[in-house]
């Protein structure tokens, strides 16, 4: 009797270390993970910032531009449309909180891309228009578009950075048996722009005149 | 001015940035950024954080004048706290866009201290005739890129295209501190000579605690192993004095030698890094 109520208290004992340590174990990886995923929040809110950024330069930069003496309409209105679809897309998206779904992100980034293209065309085109080459207001926004450009580069990095460091956490043994009971997902990468894998095609364009001599420091 | 624009589309640079971040599962991942280590070790060298404020790794300003703007951008830092930081190299070691190259090199020496993330560099590639200012991202209210811009394009730019580096150097750094001046108050030293100050007082007593047990276990030890000390008849365990006070000469001569070849760098002031941060902020120009 007495040897039982011992072995009874040894295997209670047991199972109390076990449970204490699995539960010490749980909470370690849970705040772990909890931190992990606020980086990546942090980073995503950062990306945010510097595409709206951009999106707050366009309108300065196209109203400067229109100003330029017969200046193609097209380019303009291509700009102006893409800022409006990457409005529309990033109402879905919380501000806050990277998104888990990787078509979302997919969407995001293709709005965003479009923008890019259209306001390199654009800047481009003004390269033809030495008015506006001669405009200092046009000269600033240059810099800074530019400057946003840069600034996109490295937050997309950083937030790629953060993505990895948090998935890799996700998905390793042992504590991929507990991220998706705690609410872990992992969570999606920015990709390539499609077709970026490619060189983009180099057009000689003899038919219209070079502005290169202008351009020369 | 424009002509870097057109070198280089913006389209182009998006390809390259947005290759950095191709990645689909973990072990696509890993492979991806094992090749990109790879391959970015090959055509890309990170140089190791300078000592000094203004490094001249191409020669090109005299020696007087180096430490000249070394001392002055030093004395900036105990004003402002302000980092900055001025990098003269004879080529671009990377294939990459200036702009991202020297990101990846500005964030890599955190220049700026860390809460303030107040640090700015200036890079300089002669051959290349490439400049470029990165700002940190605590300095990109009162640096912001249109200044940036104007101080590489309108005060560097023509000295160098006369081929006075020194003037344009001197212009320009004196234009970037007059416009990040105010922006932050100093502490009256730089992050190194606080390093040296703030060190506890406590350190150096175990220090020399460790060094006083470890000098008598070698004498020990040694007549320990002899078998016959100066006083050891049985045991054997006492203490050489002879050995221990050959080990602090030893020590003291040692120290002495090796701080006479050094000695010259810490007259100087010398660059230490804050902990600072860059996201890619600031502007450059081609001569």
């Amino acid at each position: 009797m007495n040897k039982f109520a011992l072995g009874c208290g040894v295997l209670i004992a047991i199972l109390l270390f076990v449970v204490v340590v699995a539960a010490i174990a749980i909470g370690g990886n849970y705040n772990r993970l909890v931190r992990l995923q606020q980086a990546v929040d942090q980073s995503w809110a950062q990306v945010q910032n510097v595409y709206q950024r951009r999106a707050d330069l366009i309108p300065n930069l196209v109203n400067t531009v229109s100003g330029a003496a017969n200046f193609e309409k097209s380019t303009l209105v291509e700009v102006t449309n893409a800022r409006a679809s990457v409005g529309r897309v990033q109402m879905q998206l919380d501000p806050n909180k990277a998104p888990t779904d990787a078509a979302q992100l997919e969407q995001f980034q293709a709005a965003q891309g479009q923008l890019s293209n259209a306001l390199s065309r654009l800047l481009v085109v003004s390269e033809r228009y030495p008015e506006l080459k001669a405009n200092q207001n046009f000269l600033s926004l240059q810099a800074q578009l530019e400057g946003t450009e840069n600034r996109i580069s490295v937050e997309r990095g950083n937030f790629n950075k953060t993505v990895q460091d948090y998935n890799v956490a996700v998905r390793s043994f042992p504590t991929n048996l507990i991220a998706g009971m705690l609410g872990f997902p992992p969570k999606p990468f920015f990709n390539a722009q499609p077709g970026a894998e490619k060189p983009p095609p180099v057009q000689f364009n003899f038919g219209t005149p070079a502005p290169a001599p202008a351009a020369t420091p | 001015m424009l002509r870097h624009f057109l070198n280089k589309p913006m389209v182009v640079r998006c390809a390259e940035r947005c290759m950095r971040g191709r990645v689909r599962s973990p072990a696509v991942a890993l492979m991806v950024a094992i090749l990109f280590a790879i391959s970015a070790h090959a055509a890309e060298v990170i140089p190791p954080t300078p000592s000094a404020y203004f490094n001249d790794y191409a020669g090109v300003v005299s020696k007087e004048a180096a430490s000249r703007f070394n001392e002055q951008l030093a004395q900036f830092e105990r004003d402002t706290s302000d980092q900055v930081v001025v990098a003269v190299f004879p080529k671009m070691q990377s294939e990459s866009d200036i702009a991202d190259y020297t990101q990846r090199v500005a964030q890599a020496w955190g220049v700026g201290q860390k809460g303030r993330r107040n640090g700015v560099v200036l890079f300089v590639f002669i051959q290349d005739r490439k400049m470029f200012i990165q700002v940190g991202y605590g300095l990109e209210g009162a640096l912001p890129d249109v200044s940036a811009f104007n101080i590489t394009e309108y005060v560097i730019k023509p000295p160098f295209v006369a081929g006075n580096y020194e003037a344009g150097l001197r212009a320009g750094i004196n234009s970037i501190l007059n416009t990040i001046r105010g922006e932050y108050k100093g502490s009256g030293a730089t992050a190194r000579e606080q390093r040296t100050t703030k060190r506890s007082p406590l350190w150096p007593l175990l220090f020399f605690g460790g060094l006083l047990l470890l000098s008598f276990l070698g004498g020990l030890h040694r007549t320990a192993r002899r078998g016959f000390g100066i006083s050891s008849k049985g045991s054997g365990w006492t203490i050489d004095w002879g050995n221990v006070l050959f080990f602090w000469l030893n020590l003291f001569l040692s120290g002495s030698s090796s701080r006479g070849g050094g000695g010259s760098s810490s007259s100087s002031s010398g660059f230490s890094s804050g902990g600072g941060s860059f996201g890619g902020g600031g502007a450059g120009s081609t001569w």
